[in-house]
């Protein structure tokens, strides 16, 4: 019996106990990874959660992205790394990081919320060295060739070689062989969060002209790459966390002393409900003396939003003190008229990029499918990690509403390495996305 | 050496008690091991209980008793699909066993009892693994026990029935992609249940040396009503994930065997065996939380696994009055389709073979050994539901160790 176990054993051992795969042969293709350069604004930059610190610039899309052209070739990948994990104090009353915390609002409620982190931001101070990101918070299309925007910009100023130069003057020295970027977004961008107030959308003849300087820059050094295009910014959570008709009004009593007020006293059409009703907000096209209107579907509350006025001022429909209409500052709110003029400026220069990028034989990252994916019903699923476009929860938005996560930097990674791929015929593995986190939880 | 031999032979094996295409055993008797896994035409002994009832009256001893053991070692190996990440099971020993009795009560009437373990499955690619927010480790196993009467007509049909109590227990981990400091959510489930079912065979000797079965064993609905969900999660999101009881339905399904043996002369045996599993019996992996949140409800892990035939044959060969040695070998289609493979049950065609040897030391008493070997066919899929895609590679060793007595 022992001599039959014996060689019943043996046999076994003798076929091999494991059955090997092959392990994922990484390839360059036609393109060469040796220097990557990063070329954008704070989403390339790392920027998140309010912030531009440690853990989030370690996490930046760019540094994901350089981590597997390592494996193909690529060179090391220099940021300008910030010590702190809550952020830099680039100027006067910058604000450290949004962690996700508790906090009681006006009502005395304890919720989840975020709120500042604490601890000590970094000094503003230039870093002292050459880097491969040069992914920019706040920059728009042009500010990359505008001379001395290292004067303008403290982000830039924090590892411009020049003070006087302008950031496309840095490709040359770098000798990049390959590129990413992500530009354009704050073209729109910037004149979103601002409520259509306080900024505006780049002209069209200027992103044109910025954007062919910067790639024939890019272009000039001799590296190639990718580019991303512009995703619809009015789909981030930082527009769409506040519903345009989250003025619930708990009961029906309340509703009609609201409606006889409106009516009898301020002569104003608006009809409430018990349950949810849409914000007053300011317009300035309506009809003195109040200038207000009810938002309609489509319309957007910014995040900035002051939700204890929202909450127990009576912001959004009539002050508490004064009873008077109180609308919401025109600085918080997208109306139908600004959604369509983001829109239609983000098409157009997406049909720009678009253009340019198949001119100069550069990849496409169509950013602006993807983040339509994200947002859709389904969201996008990746080993077993369902993520959408829902703050907090959805997992790819930082507590910003406008930056990135952790995995979805990591997404985000793996749709420039599908055009890297794509484009130059190599084999770049994807970003393993269950290794990075989405909003932390206290 | 032979020491040696064994440890690096324990070394380097891992272990699942799913060998099927799906979380079917073929397991049931080792000397019908050694023959390809046929026997629905076979009356070594008791086994038949399992394999066909209709056989059981057709045992010549008054009593007849067996048992046995096998010991499953797999090796299995994940390489995601466009990263540069593999993953391997972690080494399991598992032992799927089986018991039977029969009694003749009278020349024509047969009595039995079976105790086995027809369906299991258990796995562990570790915590941490790429995968883990499907699964990191389970382990749902089923022990069935099965009281039969048979009858033959004749010497020539036998007809026989049981009756299947059937116990399942069923565990799992797996990770939840909800971050907090210091970790990621978890959730455990763990319950048990009982179910019933049936096993009904029909065998026929027509001539002097031929053997035709045909058996039918029911599906059994494994429904654990009250299984134990326990969440580790951060307090934050507590309320949305609060312990609860859970639901698990797992169909164990039907099987329709069909199965004709030859003796050539007094040394050979010839056998071939067609096994009908109702595998689409298995539509999804359902979870039904008692304690309804917005983020916790009825959650259903698609399956649609597919009706599946497997080919059996075995060849038996009566070296003397003390050793018989057997050789054998099947195809086991996969009833998973391509588009849910999932790290659950990393099911591919399979092809098994067999060998077996029996020692009968003195008369009605025999020691048996097999050993199967299967070769798991490299595999791509991806579990779209959940967007996981890979190669699965699969290798199994499986010795097994019984013992008959019949008088």
């Amino acid at each position: 019996m022992k001599k039959l176990l014996f060689i019943i054993l043996s046999l076994a051992l003798f076929t091999s106990c494991e059955r090997k795969i092959n392990e994922y042969a990484a390839d360059k293709g036609s393109a060469n990874f040796t220097t990557y350069i990063s070329v954008g604004n704070s989403l390339v930059a790392g920027y998140a959660d309010g912030a531009l610190y440690h853990d989030g610039q370690l996490y930046s899309c760019p540094n994901l992205i350089s981590g597997q052209l390592q494996l193909a070739g690529g060179g090391a990948f220099v940021q300008p790394m910030v010590n702190s994990n809550i952020g830099v104090a680039v100027y006067p009353g910058v604000r450290p990081k949004f962690v996700l915390g508790y906090k009681a609002d006006c009502q005395g409620i304890v919720g989840l919320s975020p709120v500042l982190a604490q601890g000590d931001m970094d000094p503003f101070a230039p870093v002292g060295y050459a880097v491969n990101n040069l992914g920019i918070p706040g920059a728009k299309s042009f500010h990359l060739i505008v001379p001395g925007y290292a004067t303008m910009n403290p982000y830039y100023t924090r590892f411009a070689s020049s003070m006087t130069g302008a950031v496309v003057g840095e490709f040359a020295n770098l000798h990049p062989t390959f590129f990413t970027m992500q530009l354009g977004d704050n073209d729109v961008l910037a004149y979103a969060l601002a409520g259509g107030s306080y900024d505006s959308i780049t002209p069209i003849p200027i992103f044109y002209y910025a954007m062919k300087t910067v790639l024939g820059t890019l272009l000039a050094t001799g590296a190639s790459g990718v580019m991303a295009n512009i995703p619809d910014v009015t789909s981030i959570p930082f527009f769409t966390t506040i519903p345009y008709n989250g003025l619930v009004i708990p009961r029906q009593s309340l509703a009609d002393s609201v409606n006889m007020a409106m009516e009898h006293f301020y002569h104003l059409p608006f009809h409430y409900i018990a349950g949810p009703n849409p914000f007053l907000i300011r317009d300035m096209s309506a009809s003195p003396p109040f200038y207000v209107r009810q938002m309609q579907p489509g319309e957007l509350v910014l995040m900035t939003v002051p939700q204890d006025s929202l909450k127990c001022k009576g912001m959004g429909i009539i002050d508490v003190n004064t009873h008077l209409p109180y609308p919401i500052p025109g600085e918080y709110v997208l109306t139908t008229a600004e959604v369509t003029q983001i829109k239609g400026a983000t098409s157009i220069f997406n049909a720009i990029i678009d253009t340019m990028a198949a001119n100069r034989h550069i990849g496409l990252v169509n950013m602006n499918s993807r983040l339509k994916e994200l947002n859709s019903q389904s969201g996008i699923v990746w080993d077993g990690v369902h993520m959408n476009t829902t703050f907090v929860t959805g997992g790819a938005f930082s507590l910003d509403g406008i930056h990135l996560t952790p995995r979805g930097n990591a997404l985000s990674a793996n749709f420039f390495i599908d055009a890297i791929n794509q484009r130059f015929g190599s084999k770049i593995p994807y970003v393993d996305i269950t290794k990075y986190k989405g909003v932390v939880f206290p | 050496m032979r020491r040696i031999t064994f440890l690096l032979l324990l070394f380097c094996f891992a272990a699942m008690t799913s060998i099927g295409g799906g979380y079917q055993v073929g397991l049931h008797s080792t000397k019908n091991t050694g023959m390809g896994l046929i026997g629905t035409s076979l009356t070594y002994d008791a086994s038949s209980i399992f394999y066909n009832p209709g056989g059981v009256s057709f045992i010549k001893d008054k009593w007849s008793l067996s048992g046995g053991i096998n010991l499953i070692m797999a090796r299995v190996t994940f390489q995601g699909k466009d990263v540069n990440y593999q993953a391997h099971l972690i080494h399991e020993l598992n032992t799927p066993f089986y018991l039977y009795a029969s009694y003749k009560a009278t020349n024509n009437l047969s009595l039995g009892i079976a105790v086995n373990t027809p369906y299991g499955n258990s796995l562990s690619w570790g915590d941490n693994w790429q995968g883990r927010f499907l699964i990191q480790n389970l382990s749902f196993q089923a022990i069935t026990v099965q009281p039969t009467v048979s009858y033959k007509f004749k010497n020539i049909v036998g007809l026989g029935f049981g009756l299947v109590w059937a116990y399942g227990n069923v565990k799992l981990n797996k990770a939840l992609p909800i971050d907090y400091t210091g970790g990621e959510g978890q959730l455990n489930i763990q319950g048990s249940t009982i179910g019933f079912g049936f096993n009904a065979g029909l065998m026929i000797h027509p001539v002097k040396g031929l053997n035709i079965g045909i058996d039918y064993r029911s599906k059994i609905n494994m429904d654990v009503q009250n299984a134990n969900a326990t969440f580790t999660v951060p307090a934050a999101v507590r309320s949305q994930f609060p312990d609860s009881k859970v639901e698990v339905a797992l169909p164990l399904p039907a099987n329709l065997d069909f199965g004709v043996s030859y003796e050539i002369n007094e040394k050979f045996l010839i056998g071939i065996n067609l096994c009908y599993v109702f595998w689409k019996q298995y539509d999804s992996l359902v979870f039904n939380f008692k304690t309804k949140t917005p983020s916790l409800g009825r959650t259903a892990m698609p399956a649609l696994y597919q009706n599946r035939l497997i080919p059996r044959i075995g060849l038996q060969y009566k070296v003397n009055q003390i050793v018989t040695v057997r050789i054998g070998g099947y195809y086991d289609p996969s009833p998973v389709q391509t588009d849910y493979l999932n790290p659950q049950t990393p099911s591919s065609n399979e092809i098994g073979l067999t060998a077996g040897l029996s020692v009968y030391p003195f008369k009605g008493f025999s020691i048996d050994a097999a050993f199967l070997y299967l070769m798991g066919t490299k595999r791509d899929g991806t579990y779209s539901p959940e967007n996981f895609a890979g190669t699965y590679s699969s290798v199994f060793y499986i010795p097994a160790i019984g013992l008959s007595y019949s008088f």
